[in-house]
């Protein structure tokens, strides 16, 4: 995911689509991947919610068009962009998450976020 | 490790090889190739698509249904360790890969019963609508040693070579 790039909010934090502005951490880093936090201003959301538009989230990413690849050679490529909002510590916003998310998540930190996930990608 | 099966092809996914697609609804597919991926991105439904194994089952090509497939089966349910488990295993493997190979070889020739006598029949059709190409008609008359052959197997050894090289 480059910046500017839409995606899909994942869950009911209230934000429907947000667009990525950086990752943090790294001064020009380009591009973000499954399992990465980045900064994303929201874009759309549910009227009458917390965030509105164009207030600054973290989010983490959950899915991508791209997709990534497993150690086992297998390549695993999703239906759409998707990021779920989270708060400096890497605790989700909301409180569900929606679709599928990729088990590399959990590996970075994200646990908690992982957990509350319908189905985790193993 | 798990050895998956193409989703459009059916065909066996070693590891290494192969995509994997999650839609949003959480379902997974898995093409072998890009070929089974493309054709699924084109909408494309693997029961009328010709070279895939689903066709070629349901039309009545392949060998459908049987016990022999009973055994790959998935099972989800991991098993302990058993060393002579895996020695009877393995030697199933091989005895049920055998009478597999037998079976689909039985359905083939089941499919094949009557073709060649079909295809005498017409290769002598064929013959006999089409000896102009081969001999003018009035060499036919005037040489009376060359005659087309009979319906019968009974046939004379120069227009059968003459056949084989127009059916060539």
């Amino acid at each position: 995911m480059r910046p500017q790039t839409y995606s899909n909010v994942a869950d009911n934090s209230g934000a429907r689509e947000s667009m990525r502005i950086r990752v943090p951490g790294a001064s020009n880093r380009q591009y973000a991947s499954i399992g990465d936090m980045i900064v994303a201003v929201v874009r759309e959301a549910v009227p009458n919610m917390p965030p509105k538009g164009s207030e600054v989230v973290r989010a983490v990413i959950a899915r991508t068009r791209k997709g990534l690849n497993r150690d086992n050679g297998m390549a695993i490529r999703f239906d759409d962009n998707a990021a779920v909002a989270i708060d400096r510590e890497g605790n989700p916003k909301g409180t569900r998450v929606f679709g599928p998310v990729a088990r590399e998540s959990r590996e970075c930190h994200f646990a908690k976020t992982v957990s509350s996930a319908p189905e985790v990608l193993r | 490790m798990r050895l998956e099966k193409c989703w459009f092809c059916s065909s066996t996914i070693y590891p290494g090889h192969g995509m994997m697609y999650v839609r949003n609804d959480a379902k997974i597919f898995r093409f072998c190739r890009s070929k089974c991926h493309k054709n699924f991105k084109m909408k494309r439904n693997p029961r009328k698509v010709k070279w895939t194994k689903i066709y070629r089952k349901l039309h009545g090509k392949e060998l459908p249904q049987d016990t022999t497939f009973e055994l790959e089966r998935k099972r989800n349910r991991p098993e302990r360790y058993d060393r002579n488990v895996v020695e009877d295993t393995v030697k199933a493997m091989k005895k049920i890969s055998e009478t597999r190979e037998e079976r689909e070889a039985q359905t083939l020739a089941n499919r094949m019963r009557g073709k060649k006598t079909q295809q005498r029949r017409e290769d002598l059709a064929e013959l006999q609508q089409g000896i102009h190409l081969v001999k003018a008609p009035t060499a036919l008359l005037e040489e009376p040693s060359l005659t087309l052959p009979k319906e019968k197997m009974k046939v004379k050894v120069s227009v059968e070579q003459e056949s084989k090289a127009m059916e060539s």
